[in-house]
């Protein structure tokens, strides 16, 4: 069973994803502030991070530095999954090694999903 | 003088400053509507999917309808994001020679998907000989080009075509998008462009849709001193040219 970080501090949100990827036979760990996702990049075995940008504490592109710069955890792919869409924070996230940027209002759960097992397979 | 132009200067500073803040404000705006819209969205197809029990007729066609309205919601959010940043960024567009042929097949490769979905044949009619680079902003100029495309694959039925063309002609280079879909009809050609406009047969066509698309792209046609028009074909569809001046001096 893949493990799916999903790094988002609105709760509502992170339980229809968690929801949603259980239902695709995912294992799923979440983290709802920078701190706890800080704290949670490096658990054992995690197949693919989902992560939002506007968080408290750290804010996501705090939390990608910090996986690309571990051993550990810089191959474990990105995606980043936001609602932000400005051209700077898709270029930014790029920059620094996100596998992928998608604006949250703009795929259905199924979408993700599909984009998930596209990476992680 | 000199205190003239110092004043001037300020004024300048002021305004950039205002319109960096209204730029923040519809910034933030936009993504706490997308976070309720999100919501929206996954929970209306989690009902569609019939993912929490089965529904009846009524209610599946209410839901739908609730998810239709909620795309056009969100379609306004994206519009709108778009259209800010095209008129804001007009103070600092960041123009640079841009390869058109590249760009054009990025973006053709982005709808790769979506024509594939609707089994639509989506072709690009090369310059038979190389062109100069463009001086524009391209990511404005994708944004153009995105629109019409993206208004060509709406606007066909299944099965369409879809022809973009590039060349040269005098001193512009012309882009052209060409679809086989519904035409723009004679009471709405003026209207077209305006903003929040949108043609009842397009309507009619396809539910999502803010109005806004053809308004921000001929905004950022001007801004690159640009034309834009379109002609009925014979034979139903229509096309639009783009021309933009290769010699810019902006």
């Amino acid at each position: 069973m893949k493990k799916v970080l999903i790094v988002e501090d609105d709760s509502f949100l992170q339980g229809l994803e968690a929801g949603k990827l259980k239902k695709e036979g995912y294992e799923v760990i979440t983290a709802s502030s920078g701190e706890e996702a800080m704290k949670k990049i490096t658990e054992p075995d995690i197949a693919i991070i989902l992560l939002d940008l506007i968080l408290p504490n750290y804010d996501g592109f705090e939390i990608l530095k910090k996986i690309k710069e571990n051993e550990t955890t810089k191959n474990i792919p990105v995606i980043v999954f936001s609602n932000l869409s400005e051209e700077k924070d898709v270029k930014k996230s790029q920059e620094m090694g996100a596998t992928d940027f998608m604006v949250k209002s703009n795929f259905t759960l199924e979408e993700l999903v599909d984009r998930i097992s596209k990476i992680v397979k | 003088m000199e205190e003239e132009i110092k004043k001037l200067k300020e004024e300048i500073e002021q305004l950039k400053r205002i319109n960096e803040n209204k730029s923040d404000i519809i910034s933030i705006t936009a993504h706490q509507l997308r976070t309720s819209l999100s919501a929206l969205k996954w929970i209306f197809k989690m009902f569609i999917d019939e993912d929490i029990g089965q529904l009846t007729t009524e209610q599946s066609s209410f839901i739908q309808k609730a998810y239709n309205s909620n795309e056009r919601m969100l379609a306004l959010v994206n519009d709108l994001l778009t259209l800010s940043h095209a008129e804001d960024a007009s103070m600092s567009y960041n123009f640079k020679k841009v390869d058109l042929l590249y760009l054009i097949e990025q973006v053709l490769f982005d709808f790769s998907g979506e024509t594939n979905k609707k089994e639509i044949e989506l072709l690009f009619l090369k310059p038979e000989i190389p062109l100069p680079q463009l001086k524009c902003d391209e990511s404005m100029i994708r944004v153009v080009i995105q629109n019409l495309i993206e208004n060509a694959i709406k606007y066909s039925s299944k099965g369409g075509k879809v022809f973009v063309s590039l060349k040269q002609k005098d001193a512009d280079i012309m882009i052209s998008v060409h679809d086989t879909g519904i035409g723009i009809k004679d009471e709405d050609k003026e209207s077209i462009f305006k903003k929040f406009y949108r043609a009842p047969n397009a309507q009619e066509k396809d539910a999502v849709g803010s109005g806004l698309g053809l308004f921000t792209t001929k905004n950022i046609v001007e801004k690159h001193k640009g034309k834009i028009w379109f002609e009925n074909a014979q034979g139903g569809g229509t096309t639009f040219f783009v021309s933009l001046p290769i010699d810019q001096k902006i």
